[in-house]
């Protein structure tokens, strides 16, 4: 299926997929053919997509369109209702900083405001190495221990701005002494 | 099997009508005229999104939707109560202030709904006491083969996305996003040029009450002659 | 396959069994650690609990079991670790990390002699030796009916469950039939937990009185109200009390099918849940002709993908039905044409997993608790400047009084409590003055804030009204599925219009326009969501229309939360010369040396994040936060000449 889908691509729309996409639709492929072949399985799909690649390449929805034989007009209204799916890829390091009621009214914002000055970029963005992005979440259901932030799958409790170079830095660290690691090995 | 015939009264009018069936068209078909705009005739289930053809009905609790309110006998109805005519009013203020207001360069001016609305709810274009609300999207978008889409324009009411569905040939258009970002899309012309079914029927085009959907030949020619001007 | 024994005597085989594997564990020889590991405990650190436990017994050569359970509640003790020590009482200690598991494992379970009071909170059980937590005020004022056995059983075995009574109801549903379990919530009027109180029983006896090939029970975990969490803890914590409520449910109108609709953003309810399913129909506690009866029910877990509308039932089976969660006109109501048109029950987490105790204990034990027209409990998701912030079950009907300062121990810091958000974003912000107002259904109505999820939020004198009604606006416009003018449209302008106010740039017609708006919407909108999304608005304007006009008139926060109205500045008397410690801790080195070698905050550079106020050493306490900005005093600040300050810091 995605041979049929790339060969009815003109050159810049192939040029503009990169190895990584390509790794990622391969993929999707597979994992399609586990998926029953009925409309009800639309959003199904589209999460088990979203949760296993952290998001959905445009011609995945045109993949999930086909196996399921609905439009692809359904697929993308579908997809840009909800606010589980992305479209972009996310970074290596996503952080999620809650905004529900009770992070909110404890300076949730300005939790976000650090991290988007840290590491230059905005919320819904990722950084141009891939290495961070930045989203807001409205409550992950941990208010009693607000403000939080959610850094890949771990719960930070009780975030300060001081705190939010310090979750940074330990990225940074663990990034560096796995780089030391790695040339170790090398050599 | 055909309904029982009832009557009904809609502003010291009396009707005679099947009972179950939907007070709006009802209306509309016996000269009592009330605003809206996302109903398209013969719609088995209307969407009730447009919220301006709120009415009182006696004994019913707060305003209810004659698009979907079904009749029965001895219905009383009232379309023209002050506090129908209030909420009518500012549901058409809220949807004039995210509207560019643009009717002298619009390809629907002189033959477009809201203006008709306008007159018939003595409201201006432009609303003064809302600020504008602007939608992030561009003037137009016009990838799609046949058609010209002008997003700042569009009321969100739905009337295309309807009658696209029951074309026979699957459905093309559709919503995408959501809340104030709610935009009518081609898909096809987003996503993929090359899967665009549109079977230039323009039935979309036609059902549009504000000129917002247009076919690609007659907005030509029409923004050229404005241009003469 | 339908056998002829009875459901009772098929459960009575598994429960024995329950019974052994469960007292085997309790009567342990080794010690038993049980750590609260939900999703607010892995927050807290229970991973590195659990971590420290295993490491310390290792070096220790102590032989114990771990075990993963669920949420007792006491968010602001976590992480929570039950031990049960051969000899002792089951005791329950808090703020458990890494270092004090190992205290505990070299103090209390190597010597056997120290249990460690300082982590302490009680004992489980009645002991001489031990406080019990029935010593303690939140505990002693709780009634637990829904959450009795949250946080004390390990919800990935039935067996445990089976071990408290669990599906004894259903049992006994099994045997007298679908109509009697409808006529005892019918007689128990059980209100709907998922905010709007409809009776549940009326919900059931419509789809119930329906015709139809298939019917189905939907089980409401879409929990979106961004500052609830008391579903997801009920599905992390008993999820088989869940499955019950819901296969009585479906006994009740005749469903052969059930589904659970649990937010994506649970993935730890999803898993505990889908295994959970797992179990169930291993001891034929759902699925094919359950416990040997002829009802069967097919159940299965659905991720909703994040919308909050999707909470409202006919945007649920949207969702569910692949398309865009889009509410609909009601009638038809989902009782009478649901899914698939065919007749589908929704109810709340809460609702469901009340259901097996009014079953077990009859109508007329739930008419005890509570009042006349809501009885039961109430959970209640207690969080900001509370002492003891967390899960709470109440009786409906105590005070807001009781709730917050008897129950969850007043407000923090020895600060005055300004005011209570209640219900979420479809609810409102009650004042001090309305403390009094009772906990159920109806009181909560008319004075303008709703039960809807169980969201409390409880502010100070620090948290400004008219920015907790933007949030909030804020919140529902965002999550507005688009559909209908009043509550796309209006709801945006509320937004607008409060956001203005909270800059200084509001004008005193904007608070007509506030009311006006609000009014319109909540009259015209379709579904609940619209209808309900000015209430923070409208309960703000009522209660705190003095902070409204500060804002405006005066371009003053009373309470100093807008930033744009709020400014920064050390106080250079109480300021000591050398500290350092608010230099170090600004995001944006704001913060300068001045002239006299103290601290003076660059107002250009500022981004009013109050991390200085924290960083400030207590005995001096010099940074000051006023409103308007133009309060900040002339202290004649100049900072210290750039050369003198490159010797200083050498």
């Amino acid at each position: 299926m995605l041979d049929r889908i790339l060969a009815t691509l003109d050159e810049s729309e192939k040029a503009a997929i990169d190895e990584e996409e390509l790794a990622v639709l391969k993929a999707v492929a597979d994992e399609l053919l586990s998926v029953p072949q009925e409309s009800l399985q639309l959003l199904p799909a589209l999460q088990m997509i979203q949760t296993k690649h952290g998001y959905l390449p445009r011609l995945a929805l045109r993949m999930v369109a086909e196996h399921l034989a609905v439009t692809i007009g359904n697929v993308y209204g579908i997809a840009t209702f909800y606010n589980q799916f992305r479209f972009n890829p996310p970074g290596r390091n996503p952080i999620k900083v809650c905004l529900g009621t009770a992070c909110h009214v404890k300076g949730g914002e300005i939790i976000l405001e650090n991290f988007e000055r840290r590491l230059g970029i905005k919320e819904n963005e990722t950084s141009e190495d891939r290495e961070y992005s930045l989203e807001r979440v409205a409550c992950i259901g941990c208010c009693a221990l607000a403000p939080a932030v959610v850094v890949g799958e771990k719960v930070e409790a009780y975030v300060t701005p001081s705190k939010v170079e310090g979750i940074i830095t330990e990225i940074e660290v663990r990034k560096e002494m796995a780089a030391r690691e790695q040339e170790k090995n090398e050599d | 099997m055909s309904a029982e015939m009832v009557t009904i009264t809609v502003d010291d009018k009396e009707i005679t009508a099947p009972a179950g069936s939907y007070l709006l068209p009802v209306c509309l078909e016996n000269d009592i005229y009330i605003p809206n705009l996302c109903y398209v005739e013969g719609m088995e289930k209307p969407p009730a999104s447009c919220r301006l053809c709120l009415v009182e009905i006696e004994g019913v609790k707060g305003p209810q939707v004659s698009c979907r309110s079904e009749i029965f006998a001895g219905m009383v109805v009232k379309t023209n109560s002050e506090e129908i005519l209030k909420l009518r009013q500012i549901a058409f203020r809220l949807l004039v202030s995210t509207n560019d207001g643009s009717c002298r360069t619009c390809i629907s001016n002189r033959s477009c709904e809201l203006q008709q609305i306008a007159k018939f709810l003595k409201q201006p274009l432009k609303t003064k006491r809302l600020r504008h609300i602007d939608r992030d999207y561009p003037e137009l978008i016009d990838d799609h083969p046949y058609l010209v889409y002008e997003p700042k324009k569009c009321l969100l009411c739905g009337r295309c996305v309807h009658v696209c569905s029951t074309i026979e040939k699957g459905y093309k258009l559709s919503f995408a996003k959501r809340g104030m970002d709610t935009i009518v899309s081609f898909f096809g012309s987003e996503l993929d040029p090359a899967s665009v079914d549109c079977q230039d029927c323009f039935a979309c085009t036609e059902v549009c009450p504000v000129g917002s959907l247009s076919s690609k030949e007659k907005w030509k020619a029409f923004i050229a002659g404005l241009d003469k001007k | 396959m339908k056998t002829e024994k009875s459901p009772k005597e098929h459960l009575k085989a598994h429960a024995e069994s329950a019974a052994s594997v469960v007292a085997a564990l309790k009567d342990s020889p080794l010690p038993v650690i049980y750590v609260g590991a939900a999703t607010c405990g892995l927050a807290a650190g229970a991973l590195e609990t659990i971590a420290g436990f295993e490491e310390a017994l290792k070096d220790n050569g102590i032989e114990a079991e771990i075990r993963k359970v669920g949420c007792l509640g006491h968010c602001y003790a976590e992480p929570l670790v039950i031990i049960q020590n051969p000899g002792f009482p089951s005791l329950l200690y808090q703020k458990i990390g890494a270092g004090e598991a190992g205290i505990l494992v070299r103090s209390f379970l190597k010597d056997g002699s120290d249990p460690c009071y300082e982590y302490l909170i009680g004992a489980l059980e009645a002991d001489e030796n031990f406080p019990t937590l029935m010593d303690y005020p939140r505990y002693l004022y709780e009634n637990r009916v829904v959450m009795e056995h949250c946080g004390l059983i390990d919800p990935k075995e039935v067996d445990h469950y089976l071990a408290v009574g669990g599906y004894e109801s259903l049992a006994a549903g099994l045997e007298k039939g679908g109509a009697w379990v409808l006529d005892e919530v019918k007689a128990a009027n059980l209100r709907g937990r998922g905010g709007a109180g409809f009776p549940a029983g009326k919900k059931w006896e419509i789809a119930r009185g329906v015709e139809a090939s298939s019917k189905m029970v939907i089980c409401n975990g879409d929990e979106g109200d961004p500052g609830a969490y008391m579903d997801r803890t009920l599905l992390e914590s008993n999820p088989h009390q869940v499955l019950e409520g819901l296969a009585l449910a479906a006994l009740a109108i005749g469903a052969d099918r059930a589904l659970l609709y649990i937010r994506a953003e649970y993935p730890l309810a999803v898993k505990i849940m889908e295994a959970a399913i797992i179990q169930a129909e291993a001891k034929n506690l759902l699925g094919e002709n359950i416990l040997g009866s002829d009802f069967s029910l097919a159940v299965t877990v659905f991720q909703g993908s994040g919308a909050f509308v999707c909470g409202e039932e006919t945007a649920l089976i949207e969702s569910l039905s692949g398309r865009r969660g889009m509410p609909k006109v009601r009638p038809p109501y989902p009782a009478v044409s649901g899914f698939a048109e065919l007749p589908t029950i929704i109810n709340n987490v809460k609702t469901l997993s009340t259901v097996p105790s009014i079953i077990k204990n009859g109508a007329e034990w739930f008419h005890g608790i509570g009042t006349a027209e809501s009885p039961g409990t109430a959970i209640f998701s207690v969080v900001g400047e509370v002492e003891y912030p967390g899960l709470v079950e109440v009786p409906m009907g105590v005070t807001l009084e009781h709730l917050v300062v008897d129950v969850c121990g007043g407000i923090k810091n020895g600060k005055e409590l300004k005011a209570v958000q209640i219900g979420g974003p479809s609810g409102g912000c009650l004042p001090a003055s309305l403390m009094e107002t009772e906990i159920d259904f109806d009181s909560l109505k008319s004075v303008g804030a709703m039960m809807g999820s169980g969201g409390l939020v409880v502010m100070n004198e620090d948290t400004c009204m008219v920015e907790v009604a933007r949030y909030f606006t804020d919140f529902t416009q965002g999550e507005s599925c688009g559909k209908c003018t009043f509550c796309r449209i209006g709801t945006r302008h509320l937004r607008e219009i409060l956001q203005s106010i909270t800059v200084g740039e509001g004008e005193m017609s904007d608070l007509d326009d506030l009311a006006e708006i609000s009014e319109a919407v909540v009259a015209g909108s379709l579904c609940s969501l619209g209808k309900t999304a000015p209430n923070p608005v409208i309960t703000t304007l009522r209660f705190f229309r003095d902070e409204y006009v500060a804002h405006i008139e005066e371009k003053r926060c009373p309470a100093r939360m807008c930033r744009t109205l709020t400014a920064f500045y050390i106080d250079l008397e109480a300021c000591a010369r050398g500290c350092d410690a608010c230099v170090a801790c600004c995001p944006t080195e704001a913060i300068f040396t001045t002239s006299n070698r103290k601290k003076a905050i660059d107002q250009e550079k500022c981004v009013k994040c109050g991390e200085c106020v924290y960083a400030c050493p207590p005995e001096y306490d010099a940074v000051r936060r006023v409103s308007p900005p133009e309060l900040i005093p002339d202290q004649g600040v100049e900072p210290l000449p750039v050369k003198e300050n490159e010797e200083g810091d050498a």
